[in-house]
């Protein structure tokens, strides 16, 4: 990004839909790249193609052939495999031979508390990790689109943020369990510094293990946030604070009524995003807490987890995660739907 | 601001100060963690689990990650990641390339149709597939296998390739590859001649982003792995979470070594996988 004025990496076009913003177009320095040489043939060509395609082969044939790999590949790899967990919800095994339920395992799993319990923590994980990740991911993309007096100490500052995303959740687990630890750096906090009487088992007490997990997930992932949205307050128009300021707006004013708006169809695709990966979200739970203590942090994708794997049960994790899919389905409807304006389709 | 007047050139300077303190602080708290971890991972934890911590080290050692280094089993850990990583970019890269290509390039009727199947995809929570990957892995004889993994890591990292491809080579011109087809280029010509060099800097992100998926995917490698014939880092760390007895040390040695790669690819590649995090959904 050497001498490109106003060209940060990630300032792409906010998107004009979810699905737009997944698929975003990059915007190429076309000026600095070496194909530039054929651009002058390119209004020449235009006028040509018409009569050229018509002599080849239908275009879509040779299409087909490009896209069709990768099409198969998630045919069996990932269509199929989700049909078969609907199908396997309905049997049951035992001594090796499937047979057919019916709506047994259904039944049992909907009469469980404990999944009920788990939706509930669910909720909490999930509503709590998209509201922090989306507060913190968005203070720290305001800090980086102020103007900075240098480009490189921005970038620095910018690197040093993302950090957190470029880690592994195994390795967030155990840099934030050295912390958790009774001799951690948190407890020595709260009992050498606050002087609190005793170190606090922050992943051991039921009232805070959810919590605790949650600010590790947060940590991990507020960069999603903090990138996007830099892209995004990049392809805010400066006019429109100009207006906003030549009408007396100060600078909060400015915030509610032109950068929170200008942000609304990013922050609406992301947050979608980022409550469907989080309501699947395991890795964190089993490492730190395996969902104890008791049920304290059993979430909806640890208990598919727990139930097919750890106790074994093939069948009910399969009936489990066809309930978890058809809840994730309705809960982004309702999300969305929630957030659709009059007029607007909801997606 | 060479010109400006001096009381204004005080308020800029403030500003920035202020800017870059606020932001150094936010920087320093986020990398706490980080800092812990290295730190043990190079002194005794006698030194870091203790009130106070000692914040300058007393002894710096490199025996715990040497130890971790020099031992077979945690060197098969690392094997298993790089073969796991590459072949699942290979497999990813390839098949995402050809179909961003086919998508970006050619009216397909249903192309619509099949980028939202792609789409929903890549919005599947791995763990609702767990239960079918585990059997499906049993009955074709890929359990507990690198090949295995590399199969279904490949499900997920395709869908993100596949649309970030094509995104960016929807930002290349058609005309480019046009005019090249009617200057006399054959499309395989033409896609090997004009739009893969101006697609390089897009497949390098693309790339970047998906090694760091497969090196940090972990569901699916405990899932469908039991033996350190083919278990990765991931579960190699995370097995540190049912010892009895903590070697915080050598969990921490191998942390900080099992995070070495991805840092250097970020650190090089910053500005392609921030491209890419900005486009892609997948964290």
């Amino acid at each position: 990004m050497n001498g490109r004025p106003r060209r940060y990496a990630g300032s792409e076009r906010p998107a004009a839909s979810p699905g737009g913003a997944l698929g975003h177009h990059y915007s190429l320095p076309l000026a600095e790249t070496p194909g530039l040489r054929h651009a002058g043939a390119a209004a020449d060509a235009r006028r040509r193609r018409t009569a050229g395609s018509t002599r080849r082969l239908p275009g879509y044939v040779a299409g087909y052939l490009f896209v069709a790999p990768a099409v198969l590949y998630l045919v069996l790899t990932a269509v199929y495999p989700v049909a078969t967990v609907v199908a396997m919800g309905l049997q049951d095994v035992t001594a090796g031979r499937w047979h057919f339920v019916g709506a047994a395992h259904y039944a049992a799993v909907l009469r469980d508390p404990i999944f009920w319990n788990a939706v509930w923590n669910t909720s909490i994980f999930t509503v709590a990790s998209v509201v922090l990740q989306l507060t913190v991911g968005l203070g720290f993309a305001l800090l980086l689109h102020e103007t900075w007096f240098h480009r490189g100490v921005r970038n620095t500052m910018r690197g040093a943020l993302i950090l957190p995303w470029v880690f592994s959740t195994a390795a967030a687990a155990l840099m934030w369990s050295l912390l958790y630890d009774p001799y951690g750096l948190f407890n020595y906090l709260a009992v050498g510094v606050l002087h609190w009487s005793q170190p606090i088992a922050w992943l051991g007490d039921a009232r805070l293990a959810l919590g605790a997990i949650i600010a590790v997930n947060t940590w991990k992932s507020y960069p999603f946030y903090m990138v996007a949205l830099l892209g995004a307050l990049q392809n805010i128009l400066p006019e429109l604070y100009d207006a906003a300021k030549v009408d007396g707006a100060g600078p909060w004013q400015r915030f509610v009524s032109v950068t929170l708006p200008q942000l609304r169809t990013v922050l609406v695709a992301i947050s979608t995003v980022d409550l469907i990966t989080t309501f699947g979200h395991v890795d964190l739970v089993n490492m730190l807490t395996q969902g104890g203590p008791g049920r304290a942090t059993e979430t909806v994708a640890f208990y598919v987890y727990r139930t097919a794997l750890l106790d074994g049960n093939l069948t009910k994790g399969a009936a489990t995660s066809t309930i978890m899919l058809a809840l994730l389905v309705l809960g982004t409807q309702a999300y969305l739907r929630a957030l659709a304006r009059r007029g607007e389709p909801s997606w | 601001m060479v010109t400006a007047p001096p009381r204004r050139r005080l308020r800029v300077i403030g500003h920035h100060a202020w800017l870059v303190g606020l932001t150094s602080l936010a920087a320093g708290v986020i990398l706490v963690p980080v800092a812990w971890m290295v730190s043990a991972s190079v002194r005794p934890i006698r030194e870091v689990l203790t009130y106070p911590p000692v914040l300058i080290p007393k002894t710096v050692s490199g025996e715990y990650m040497a130890r971790i280094l020099h031992d077979p089993a945690y060197q098969r850990f690392f094997a298993n990641s790089i073969v796991l990583s590459v072949g699942a970019l290979a497999l990813s890269l390839t098949l995402g390339a050809l179909a961003g290509y086919g998508f970006s390039r050619f009216r397909l009727p249903g192309g619509q149709a099949m980028l939202l199947g792609i789409l929903s995809v890549l919005m599947l929570p791995r763990v609702t597939l767990i239960v079918p990957y585990f059997r499906l892995a049993h009955v074709v004889g890929l359990y507990d296998t690198l090949p295995g993994l590399i199969v279904a890591n490949t499900a997920f990292l395709l869908p993100i390739a596949t649309w970030l491809i094509k995104g960016y080579l929807d930002s290349i011109p058609q005309e480019l590859d046009e005019a090249a087809m009617v200057d006399g280029c054959t499309r395989v010509q033409s896609l090997h001649k004009v739009v893969a060099p101006l697609a390089v800097p897009g497949l390098v992100g693309v790339a970047a982003f998906i090694f760091i998926g497969a090196w940090n995917e972990y569901l699916l490698a405990v899932v469908l792995t039991e033996t350190p014939r083919s278990q990765t880092l991931t579960v190699g760390l995370a097995s540190f979470f049912g010892q009895y007895v903590r070697d915080w040390n050598g969990i921490m040695a191998l942390s900080t070594l099992a995070s070495v790669p991805l840092v250097a690819i970020f650190v090089f590649l910053q500005r392609w996988v921030v491209q890419g995090m900005s486009a892609g959904a997948v964290k």
